[in-house]
């Protein structure tokens, strides 16, 4: 069995899908979800093989989902989409490919038998993505998307990843490395991220940590083992 | 003394005849409203005519006459300038030669001098650009003054026995250089009273005019056709008066009203070469009657004889011209080819106006059209998989939503008129809605507050579909769950209010992003409704975007 992921924000558009994957056989359909925040957090706990994915969706398209999606964890990807859009084409030599909704049977069941080789073969997928326009937090029904800029630091907890702006603390299903990756965010602790934008000093303690002072009065501990690479990327 | 009052008395006799003649339509060209060279010939004559009277209402005094011959020769000159004031003065002069006495040489001698001094002062008036006082009673007085005083001198120098010349002039000089000095003040001044009569004719031309443009003012909004081109030329025969209006276009007659219907019918092509010239060379061409005549290419019996033909313009193309005829027997009047074209203008800005009119509403029913075309597609997509998915779980609904997206697109394609009834627009926006609700289903609820007397009232069609489905596509379909919309309709006091609401309040104000439709909305709504009305737009970030749509009480008329 498949361990497979549906997104779509479309109810029947998941239900169709459902069906379909029931007929062609072979998936387990671990979750169905109805948007990329949904999606994040059931790619990071169900680790699925491969996710179907609707690329027009509310406030993050499939595209930039991928970007926000851990590379450890990246499922291979079939897009779903209702357009014939061009850009889809240069999509299409590095994914499974896409369909086209309606899905037709015989589409469908060509696309998984490319996906059964590509496991078979045990291929990891990677899909070249470009740097993060949006952290997306979830606040009130809505997702609200936050601009890297406005991020003074990030830090994670056993409750999740919390990004901290000058407007307050939200949640967000990004992991740490992937936001170390897609963004200027800078580690400097296990479980901490700084923006260097935001940094107003640094200070360096005898026993090889330090501590930074943020403009916004907030200190962030810096460990040892993060405090050397910090200082490079600086130029202190 | 007592000469200077029987003079005066007969001299009232003499301007009593000349009031009523001042009241003749013989008096007219004085006015100045006829052809030059017959102008010239009728005020010789008539002021001739009045000089001569003068000697002959004179008196015998001495052997010779007193008179008031000075005053027709005076206002010659001064009305005709010298050559006039010459032919008069040595007309009435050589009358007066003709009757004898003593003082006859020299007294034909001052009456040609005296019309040449009246004909002086005009040549001055009119090179230090003051004409009009030509006709003023203090102007005649002077130069019939001075006039006067010079025939006393040419008397004394010319008539011989020299004593009998001082004795007379005693006794006329002064009653007769009062007498006539008043004489012609007083004529001019019943001169300029009829004159100004004319100017008041001028006024009702004018009147006539935006007569003329107020009842053609809704006429061509149908289009430059045969039957509006009739209507306006039916409309110009009635206002002005003439024999006849014709309207063409570039190649034939398009309207004919008037005499001469007979032969000059509407539908045949341009017959009279001068239309064509007028049109090529986007000029006005005025055929008075007298110096050129108007000649009827058709018929030798045709009843018009002259024409004004100005050309009818959009911007600078000539796509046609208008042509007004008076008959043979009566000269087409100044003040009409002043009217002629100002309806000609008239007409033309009347045209262009329809034709940017015209242009606009092409422009945006072809927006419209765009809009239309770019929208269905997606949601068509959209529509027939949110179907293809459904027939699998429930046919019947699957069914029930094919029959909401037949019904969207078969109004789609009707839809082809300005208004509709408000309640029209709802059913199409209505069905349109179920779709989208099955699309979203519970990410999206419906809400309406409907007052019932706005069902019936008239809207642009096309208003409110395009908010619904801004609110869907940049509202609630940017939202993960918990979309809204609220659709209300009322009307108060002065106004009819249709509102569009949802909860997403993501409206970008930015004219970029805007929807073009929402955009097109409101131009129609200003063009078909009035500029009063139209679209506001308020917007709270997160929490709401309202889209306000004001009309007119009960609707808009088309």
């Amino acid at each position: 069995m498949i361990r497979t992921l549906i997104i779509d924000d479309e109810l029947h558009a998941r239900d169709e899908l459902h069906a379909l994957l029931s007929e062609v056989g072979g998936f387990d359909v671990l979750a169905s979800c109805g948007n990329a925040i949904d999606a994040l957090k059931q790619i990071n706990l169900h680790r699925p093989e491969v996710v179907f994915l609707d690329i027009q969706m509310p406030v993050i398209d499939g595209f930039e989902l991928l970007s926000m999606i851990d590379p450890e964890r990246m499922p291979h990807v079939i897009f779903v989409t209702a357009y014939d859009e061009f850009a889809l084409k240069a999509f299409e030599e590095k994914t499974l490919g896409y369909l086209l909704k309606p899905i037709a049977l015989e589409r469908l069941e060509k696309a998984v038998a490319k996906l059964k080789d590509t496991l078979r073969d045990g291929e990891r997928s990677t899909y070249e993505s470009s740097a993060l326009l949006h952290v997306p937090c979830l606040r009130n029904n809505r997702i609200k998307l936050i601009t890297p800029r406005t991020i003074t630091h990030v830090h994670s907890s056993t409750s999740g990843v919390h990004v901290v702006t000058d407007e307050g603390e939200f949640y967000t299903e990004l992991t740490l490395k992937v936001l170390e990756d897609q963004t200027e965010l800078l580690r400097c602790h296990k479980q901490t991220l700084v923006n260097p934008r935001h940094l107003d000093e640094l200070r360096l303690f005898d026993n090889g940590t330090g501590e930074i002072i943020l403009r916004s009065g907030h200190s962030l501990q810096v460990s040892r083992r993060y405090l050397r690479q910090l200082k490079q990327t600086l130029n202190l | 003394m007592g000469l200077i009052l029987t003079l005066l008395q007969q001299m009232s006799v003499f301007l009593v005849i000349a009031y009523l003649f001042s009241k003749s339509p013989v008096f007219r060209p004085v006015a100045g409203k006829v052809p030059r060279v017959r102008r010239t010939v009728l005020i010789y004559l008539i002021f001739s005519t009045f000089s001569i009277l003068g000697t002959y209402f004179g008196l015998e005094v001495q052997g010779a006459i007193a008179n008031t011959r000075a005053i027709g020769a005076v206002l010659a000159g001064l009305i005709g300038g010298p050559k006039m004031g010459l032919a008069v003065g040595l007309t009435s002069g050589l009358h007066r030669y003709s009757l004898g006495g003593f003082t006859a040489f020299s007294c034909g001698v001052s009456t040609t001098v005296e019309g040449l001094l009246g004909g002086l002062v005009h040549a001055y008036l009119n090179r230090s650009n003051k004409g009009e006082l030509a006709f003023a009673p203090s102007v005649a007085f002077l130069s019939t003054f001075v006039a006067e005083t010079l025939q006393m001198l040419i008397i004394l120098m010319l008539a011989r026995p020299f004593d009998e010349a001082v004795s007379l002039v005693k006794v006329i000089a002064l009653p007769m250089m009062l007498a006539n000095s008043m004489g012609a003040a007083l004529f001019v001044s019943m001169m300029r009273d009829q004159i100004s009569m004319y100017q008041e004719v001028g006024a009702i031309f004018s009147a006539k005019a935006v007569k003329v443009a107020e009842r053609t003012l809704g006429v061509l909004i149908k289009g430059f056709n045969a039957q509006s081109a009739h209507k306006l030329a039916s409309i110009i025969h009635e206002e002005t008066g003439v024999a006849a209006v014709s309207i063409t276009d570039r190649n034939q007659v398009m309207a004919f009203v008037g005499k001469g219907e007979d032969h000059h019918m509407s539908g045949h092509p341009i017959a009279n070469e001068l239309v064509r010239t007028a049109m090529d060379e986007n000029r006005t061409i005025y055929l008075d009657g007298f110096e050129r005549q108007y000649i009827c290419p058709l018929t030798d019996d045709c009843p018009l004889g002259s024409a004004l033909i100005a050309p009818l313009r959009i911007d600078r193309e000539v796509i046609g011209a208008i042509i007004l005829c008076e008959a043979k027997n009566k000269l087409l009047h100044r003040l009409t080819r002043t009217l002629g074209e100002g309806i000609a203008n008239l007409l033309s800005d009347q045209l262009l106006r329809i034709h940017y009119l015209e242009q606009r509403n092409l422009l945006m029913e072809s927006e419209l059209k765009l809009i239309q075309a770019q929208v269905n597609p997606h949601f068509l997509f959209n529509a027939l998989n949110t179907i293809s998915a459904i027939i699998r779980k429930d046919a019947d609904r699957a069914r029930g939503l094919l029959q909401d997206l037949s019904s969207l697109f078969r109004k789609n394609l009707k839809r082809s008129g300005e208004l509709a009834t408000f309640q029209d627009e709802l059913s199409h926006v209505n069905a349109y809605l179920t779709i989208e609700k099955a699309r979203f289903e519970d990410r999206l609820q419906v809400e309406q507050t409907i007052d019932p007397s706005v069902l019936n009232a008239k809207i642009p069609t096309f208003t409110l579909q395009p908010l619904v489905e801004n609110a869907i596509k940049h509202g609630i379909s940017n939202m993960i769950s918990g979309g809204r919309i609220h659709i209300l309709a009322c009307q108060d006091a002065d106004r009819m209010l249709i509102q569009v609401e949802d909860n997403a309040g993501l409206y970008n104000p930015d004219p970029q992003q805007e929807g073009l439709g929402v955009r097109i909305v409101n131009t129609r709504i200003r063009n078909l409704c009035g500029s009063d009305y139209g679209i506001t737009v308020d917007s709270v970030l997160n929490e709401r975007t309202i889209f306000r749509i004001t009309l007119p009480v009960g609707g808009c008329t088309s």
